[in-house]
């Protein structure tokens, strides 16, 4: 064995961090037991302050404890992190990957558990969107009654697709995501500037400036969410090309909700009746909801990442030694990004 | 929920509907009527009638223990008809205490209920008795009314009406509440954790007993708690899996009790219903999942030369996530209220508000599992595929590496599914979703796709592990090299592959497309064929050995009768004809039985006695290794033989009580009580039989012999290693290299792993070596 | 050996025939090898010197391996053909190309029977429901004659539970639906067995050939009190 590796059983760095790299794999760390220990805490108050959309307010304290203790966890892994410098990048042995970053094969790995994911929230909707009639198809037919709710399919974009006003948040988040994708190579390709040929500062500052601007980036996206779903906003009198003032409701106040068995909008009234339909769309809201809401939970995963990039980045902490961590990053990124690509067309606009 | 209120209505309805086709009631219905405490009395409309008036009378505001009290129930209004004003009829139930009938026109459909009788249904007023409880709990009464016309002409319900009155009279506060079952469970689970940790503290003694101080023992759990090591997360996944093994077992026992005679009260069904329950669930994912993983972790590294795997923190994370999930499963012990859904959880029922409510937590526990799956598909696909020691191919690696690959990938890409389905339930259970909300359009069948679609990967997962090990011990101890290696692998890589593509055979009789039954049922034959391969290869790896009996020897042997049994079961239920009426039975559940506890319980049992030594560096008794295989053996057998033909004459799983033929109606016949009560016999020998593997694995730790690096003659890399091995497991700067006994090096990568480097090798990486 | 039905009996002992054929080759196989190749006491040789470090010589024999690749998959093609045709027979369509005919007339009866092979051939079949709930079966006789069908009431085990009389000779099929969660109805006696969904419709053959009354039972999980949802189905 040689001289580095018998310090192993002597040195102990404390669990907390920071790891000390120099010596190799990561040592002890208390990280994944809290961060399990918060998991759980998260889903049991989960369990509490929701009952078959119950709510019960008692219970939300600790979901911020159980937030928190999570965040604690994540803390504490970042921390360990924070050393990293790239001198320790294990690469594979064996065939057929021999010198591959191992890191970089797990990535990919792990993108494709997300890839299936992803797959069965499309393989849900599928069956949906095939298995029951859609609400339009049904008001045509004129088969309802009113009064009585009629079970049936209503995409989202009955509402969202229905002007270029209502759709804006939704576009503006797919160029923002495409954008953020160019950001973060950017930020990779100052990074792996071979040094010597970039001032460091430079590099620092650049570095830094487009993790941030991704940063931002996914936090807009997150924010014409919030807009889309629950805001809305309102449309200032413009005066050409017929735009007048008005407000776009939100998908909340339209009553776009997994827990409505009675919809009505306004375009299921009947002209000449003026009978209203009314729709159980819980469904179909649950579908959209669950779906976007988990690549917007992708999209939150991503700024956390981001934030401790960024973060370490501003202490100047990336070179060509270490800029694969945005590289790993990147490829997650960009995944994500690709997930918006499908999920944009298949709940947004058709 | 508005979903739920459509489908109420429609229950309602179609109680409605029920009622008057089967009712021809002249008066109320002659012969009393019960079960009516929550639904009421819709035979007679849907909706109580503001007419009647229902009331109790007779009760004490607050009440004595075991005082008895006389009760009247009575009613007034209704329609009036002719000559016929006072007939009716009552049900009445009470949460505690005991009813009893003072005349004949009353009867007890329970302890707690009653109703009138064929004499008594011409009344507006009954007596009876009530003897309070000694617990001092509050009680409720529940009393229904009906006051009927008498039409004869149109089924007779119609135009009755019913009212419903309810009284609650106050307890005195009282002593204990009465302990129950799942107490009892709970009480033993805390037991255990109390005698795990002085378990830990007496381990710790041991390693030390000088030192036997606070300021060592907190850097001591310290470290266990926060290790990164391979060998110290796998030994955690041992105690993990082996505790729950012990307390699967326990559920087993209790359910063998409950079904050891016909019609027996030992628990109630609602008790029986978690107990199954969760008896799957502990079995498949808390103690054969940890133990895989406790096998991988412990043995894939040192297999394949490796140092560590590739992310030992992620490899932390995996295990941890593991006990707190285990905790969120059983919360609902704890508040009496454990899942009770089957582990497969079908939908509808799993989303609806009467399942009991710790199935929420069960699903969330499942959810944190998935979770842990994949982090550890994660980490052991990028260990297997990067970290393999110079000079291992692929197709040098040894088996049960091989196994854990071909184990992982399948889990790997079939998990997330179930991770999916599980969200949709858990949200459909809190936030309000309606996934699979039928009045709402979900779809039940949808559920069992994304579940089976996971589950039958999931047994596979369960098993491949267990060939693994087989094709190892079998190997070293025949002293010869394995038998057609290429196939072995060809074969279980054959098994993952097809394992995707017959999950349809779950569904046979759900109402499944006609023609996705067909193809799964021709799939599903297929598994036969690189099943068959495997054993056939194991026979012949004998062919010309020189077999050495240890106990590990003797398991693997065993394995090969039980999995080929439970293999040759397991033909039975593409064939349509024959599944349609074995589906559901006690033949699936013998079936499944053969194969997880013959096949992956007996593989475990082999590896343990095969890699105790390494792990430990003590040999474990033979002795009491030879004694434990026979006695458990043949205590299995006759534990789960019997099962086959229990199925065959039409006994199904997952019911509380079974029911013997009598005169007026054909079901089982009577000596299948005797069968049970041996099955039961059986199943408490088989536990006992377990713990003398507990008390070598105690025993040798004490005093065990010091075992040598290499004790039975294995061929791979974890017997250079020193028994226990050193940590860390190889040094990375001085990796071992395998040679090769052929003549061939397969060190060059293949077309398609040339592609990969293509893909994946930047050009700084490809310059030169990384050390 | 079973004794379930004509069907399931002819094809059960297909296979337990082959089950047995399979399991003597293996057993016989494994029990020769395991006493015959076993190592002198005190003895552990070392065959094909294996060595740590070393992957071991390759024992193979390409041959040996494509035969019990081949043979048992021969093997599942045959229980495969056997197992094929009685796939109409079990979920066999309606009309002239079924097992069962159409739809009875008022005055045709089914006048069914066990071919050569153990299928159900009826000339007719008349249509009831089923509707399962928690935890109770619904029959509904869909307006047929006494004879034909009738419900009541029958006491097992102490609780009363539906009971289906049905007529022998004539054939049924069960148009089967449910109000709450999955169930299942399972009848033993007629070797069959099929899921209740609700929001979807399913269809069970129920063909009375012979006399009999026997319990049905509930063989799909659905909650408390699942093990006592029965019903008596007789056949007179």
């Amino acid at each position: 064995m040689s001289a580095d590796y018998h310090d192993h059983d002597d040195h102990h760095p404390s669990p907390w961090g920071p790891h000390d790299w120099g010596h190799g794999a990561p040592h002890n760390s208390f990280s994944p037991l809290i961060m399990s220990i918060g998991c759980g805490m998260f889903l049991l108050m989960l369990g509490g302050l929701f009952s078959f959309g119950e709510y019960d307010g008692r219970y939300l304290p600790m979901i911020f404890v159980s937030l928190a203790v999570i965040a604690a966890a994540l803390i504490v892994w970042c921390r360990q992190d924070m050393s990293f410098d790239g001198s320790y990048e294990p690469r594979a042995v064996g065939v057929p990957f021999k010198n591959v970053q191992v890191r970089k094969v797990g990535v990919w790995i792990f993108l494709w558990s997300e890839m299936m994911i992803f797959s069965s929230l499309f393989s849900t909707y599928m069956r949906y969107r095939q298995g029951i009639p859609r609400c339009d198809t049904v008001f045509e037919s004129g088969d309802w009654v009113e009064g009585v709710a009629v079970t049936c399919f209503e995409p989202a974009s009955k509402l969202i697709a229905s002007s270029w006003w209502h759709i804006a948040p939704g576009a503006i988040n797919t160029f923002a995501l495409i954008i953020s994708s160019f950001t973060i190579v950017q930020a990779l390709r100052w990074a792996n500037k071979p040094v010597g040929s970039v001032d460091e500062e430079v590099r620092r500052k650049r570095v830094y400036r487009y993790l941030a601007a991704t940063w931002c980036l996914a936090a807009l996206f997150l924010t014409l969410k919030m807009i889309e779903w629950f805001i809305g906003f309102h449309v200032p009198e413009i005066g050409f090309l017929g735009l007048h003032e008005h407000d776009i409701h939100s998908l909340y106040s339209e009553g776009y909700l997994i827990n409505n068995d009675h919809y009505q909008a306004h375009h299921y009234v009947d002209e000449a009746t003026g009978a209203h339909m009314v729709a159980n769309i819980q469904v179909s809201a649950s579908l959209f909801y669950v779906t976007t809401g988990t690549h917007g939970l992708h999209v939150f995963g991503g700024i956390v990442g981001l934030t401790y990039l960024t973060y370490k980045a501003w202490t100047g902490a990336y070179n060509p030694q270490s800029a694969v961590s945005i590289e790993y990053f990147g490829l997650y990124w960009h995944f994500v990004d690709l997930v918006w690509v499908l999920v944009f067309p298949f709940f947004y606009l058709y | 929920m508005g979903g739920s209120a459509v489908s109420r209505r429609l229950a309602l309805i179609s109680l409605m509907a029920i009622a008057m086709i089967v009712v021809p009631a002249v008066t109320s219905l002659p012969s009393g009527i019960s079960g009516v405490k929550d639904t009421g009395c819709n035979c007679h409309g849907t909706e109580a009638d503001p007419s009647v008036t229902a009331s109790i009378s007779g009760l004490p505001s607050s009440y004595n223990a075991s005082e008895t009290y006389n009760v009247t129930v009575s009613f007034t209004g209704g329609p009036a008809i002719d000559g016929n004003a006072n007939l009716g009829g009552f049900n009445l139930w009470v949460s505690e205490g005991t009813l009893a009938t003072l005349d004949s026109s009353t009867q007890l459909w329970g302890p707690n209920e009653a109703s009138h009788t064929t004499e008594g249904n011409d009344q507006r007023s009954w007596t009876l008795e009530w003897t309070a409880p000694v617990s001092g709990k509050d009680v409720d009464f529940i009393l229904h009314t009906n006051s009927v016309n008498g039409n004869e002409g149109d089924g007779g319900s119609s135009g009755d009406m019913w009212a419903k009155a309810q009284v609650e009279v106050t307890g005195f506060g009282g002593e204990l509440p009465e302990a129950d079952p799942f107490k009892v469970l709970a009480t033993l689970i805390v037991v255990s954790s109390v005698l795990l940790s002085i378990v830990v503290l007496y381990v710790f003694y041991r390693n030390n007993p000088e030192g036997f101080e606070w300021e060592r023992f907190a850097p001591w759990i310290t470290e266990w708690l926060t290790s990164t090591d391979h060998k110290k997360i796998g030994t955690l996944y041992f105690v993990q899996g082996l505790f729950f093994l012990g307390v699967g077992g326990i559920m087993a026992l209790m359910i063998r009790v409950q079904l050891a005679t016909p019609g027996a009260e030992f628990i109630s069904q609602g008790y029986y219903n978690q107990f199954f329950t969760l008896h799957g669930t502990t079995m498949i994912f808390l103690a054969a999942m940890p133990l895989i993983a406790g096998f991988a972790n412990w043995i894939v590294p040192l297999q394949i030369g490796a140092p560590d795997l590739a992310f030992p923190r992620l490899n932390a994370l995996s295990f941890w996530l593991q006990p707190v999930a285990a905790l969120l499963i059983f919360t609902g012990v704890f508040s009496g209220g454990g899942a009770d859904t089957g582990w497969t959880g079908y939908a509808p029922y799993v989303v609806t508000e009467n399942t009991h409510a710790g199935v929420s937590m069960w699903a969330a526990g499942q959810i944190m599992l998935v979770a842990s799956s994949t982090l550890t598909g994660i980490n052991f696909l990028t260990t297997m595929a990067v970290m393999r020691a110079p000079g291992m191919g692929w197709f040098q690696m040894p088996l049960f590496t091989w196994s854990i690959l071909v184990a992982n990938l399948m889990l790997f890409l079939s998990i997330p599914a179930f991770g999916v389905g599980l969200i949709q339930v858990f949200l459909d259970r809190t936030i309000g979703t309606a996934f699979y909300d039928v009045a709402a359009g979900g779809d039940p069948l949808l559920w069992s796709h994304l579940f089976w679609y996971f589950g039958h990967p999931e047994v596979y997962v369960v098993i491949v592990p267990a060939f693994g090990v087989i094709s190892e011990v079998i190997a070293t101890s025949a002293r010869r090299s394995i038998f057609g290696y290429k196939s072995m692998v060809y074969a279980m890589a054959g098994i993952g592959l097809v394992s995707f593509i017959v999950y349809g055979h779950h569904m046979f009789t759900s109402g499944m497309s006609p023609t996705l039954r067909f193809v799964t049922m021709l799939t599903t034959m297929l598994v036969a064929v690189p099943t068959g391969i495997k054993i056939f290869n194991w026979l012949k790896t004998m062919h010309g050995g020189s077999l050495v009996y240890r106990t590990h020897t003797l398991w693997t042997l065993g394995f090969l009768v039980t999995f080929t049994l439970g293999g040759i079961s397991g033909m039975f239920f593409p064939s349509m004809a024959l599944d349609v009426h074995l589906h559901e039975t006690y033949f699936v559940v013998a079936h499944f039985h053969y194969v997880l506890v013959g096949g992956t319980v007996f593989g475990f049992f082999a590896a343990i006695y095969y890699w105790y030594p390494k792990m430990t560096g003590r040999m474990l008794d033979e002795r009491l290794g030879v004694l434990h295989f026979l006695t458990a053996f043949i205590s299995y057998n006759a534990l789960f033989w019997p099962m086959h033909r229990l199925g065959v004459v039409g006994m199904i799983r997952r019911t509380h009580t079974y029911y013997i033929t009598t005169d007026d109606f054909q079901a089982l016949p009577e000596w299948a009580a005797d069968w049970n009560m041996l099955i039961s016999v059986s199943a408490f020998l088989f536990f006992a039989s377990n713990l003398l593997l507990v008390v070598n694995m105690i025993k040798s730790l004490i005093r065990g012999e010091k075992a040598p690096a290499d004790p039975w003659g294995g061929w791979s890399f974890e017997w250079m290693t020193s028994s226990p091995p050193p940590t860390p497991s190889f040094d990375p700067h001085n990796l071992p290299e395998l040679k090769d006994a052929n003549e061939h090096v397969a060190n060059e990568p293949s077309r398609l792993g040339q592609m990969f480097r293509r893909l994946m090798v930047d050009d700084d990486a490809s310059e030169g070596g990384s050390h | 050996m079973a004794g379930v039905t004509p069907l399931f009996d002819a094809i059960w002992n297909d296979y337990l025939m082959w089950s047995v054929f399979v399991g003597a080759i293996s057993f016989g196989w494994l029990y020769h090898h395991s006493y015959f190749y076993r190592a002198k006491e005190g003895e552990v040789p070392n065959i094909d010197g294996l060595e740590v470090g070393v992957f071991p010589k390759e024992y193979d024999n390409l041959k040996l391996e494509v035969t019990w690749t081949l043979l048992p998959f021969i093997l599942i093609v045959w229980l495969t053909y056997i197992s094929w045709a009685p796939l109409d027979a079990v979920w066999s369509q309606t009309g002239p190309d079924g097992y069962h005919g159409s739809e009875c007339q008022e005055g045709e009866s089914s006048n069914n029977y066990f071919d050569s092979d153990g299928y159900v051939r009826s000339e007719c079949y008349w249509e009831i429901d089923i509707v399962g709930q928690q935890w109770f079966w619904e029959f509904d006789c869909n307006g047929l004659s006494e004879d034909l069908c009738s419900t009541d009431y029958a006491t097992v085990e102490g609780e009363l539970k539906p009971l289906l009389t049905l007529k022998e000779g004539e054939t049924y099929l069960a148009v089967m639906n449910s109000i709450d969660v999955t169930h299942a109805v399972k009848n033993p006696d007629f070797g069959i067995m099929e899921d209740v969904v609700p929001g979807q419709e399913t269809y069970l053959w129920m063909p009375a050939v012979e006399e009999t009354s026997f319990l049905m039972l509930c063989a799909e999980y659905c909650g408390d009190n699942h093990a006592y949802m029965t019903a008596q189905i007789t056949v007179e």
